[in-house]
């Protein structure tokens, strides 16, 4: 189960699992985002190749217009992904507090 | 214990709960289950993604003993493609210079401590082990 959708301040709140299968839902929303944005992924609990896909695919087409995402509350796991990936260095990372 | 899933991304979620139910009873910490999950999704998603034309199910067996995590995935007359070869991403690009794919090798490899591939009368065998962390006393 992958969720997504806008909080109250408008951040991106994920939550679950975002693998392969949920690319699709993921992909259709990011596609919206227009402007710098923070996602929130104190909830979501893990994420493969597919979902760091979609992540720079966003990345890349923001920066086209000079702005970016920023991914806060990044739990240990995941951060690992992104380290792995070299992707801590091309998204602002903020690790969650465990 | 082994079973047989379906070609298609739609088997992930039943792949983790078959897996997540055998590590759970094993006590196997998180730090361990994650990347198992994250290996056998890379893996499940590279057979169903470059063997379009098979649609025999795929077998996943997934084993635990005192200190490891073995998982087998098995496919049937697909070509050979040996995912232990070693795979060169460079994660140290610029954003501009990235592109999405060819991630996902990469990472298995990064995170599983041993990967084998086996490959005979157009039979598959991806076999990959993680240390779970226990010692023996």
């Amino acid at each position: 189960m992958f969720e997504i959708d806008y909080g109250s301040d408008g951040e991106v709140l994920c939550s679950g699992r975002l693998d392969a299968a949920q690319c699709a839902k993921a992909q259709s929303f990011m596609d919206e985002i227009a402007d710098a944005r923070t996602l929130d992924f104190s909830r979501l609990e893990y994420i493969s190749s597919a979902g760091l896909g979609i992540l720079l695919k966003t990345q890349k087409r923001l920066a086209e217009s000079g702005a970016a995402l920023k991914i806060i509350n990044v739990n240990n796991h995941i951060h690992d992904v992104f380290r792995y990936s070299g992707f801590d260095a091309i998204f602002d990372i903020q690790a969650k507090r465990e | 214990m082994q079973r047989y899933f379906a070609r298609n991304y739609d088997s992930l979620s039943a792949i983790y709960e078959f897996a997540e139910e055998i590590l759970a009873q094993h006590d196997i910490t998180e730090g361990v289950r994650f990347p198992v999950h994250l290996a056998m999704e890379e893996l499940f998603t590279n057979m169903v993604k470059y063997n379009r034309d098979c649609d025999a199910d795929i077998a996943v067996d997934v084993e635990v003993d005192d200190n490891r995590v073995r998982v087998v995935l098995t496919e049937f007359d697909v070509d050979e493609f040996d995912v232990s070869r070693p795979r060169e991403v460079d994660t140290e690009a610029s954003l501009q210079d990235r592109t999405p794919g060819g991630l996902g090798l990469y990472l298995l490899q990064n995170i599983v401590d041993k990967l084998e591939y086996e490959y005979e009368d157009r039979r598959s065998r991806v076999i990959f082990t993680k240390e779970s962390g226990k010692q023996h006393v």
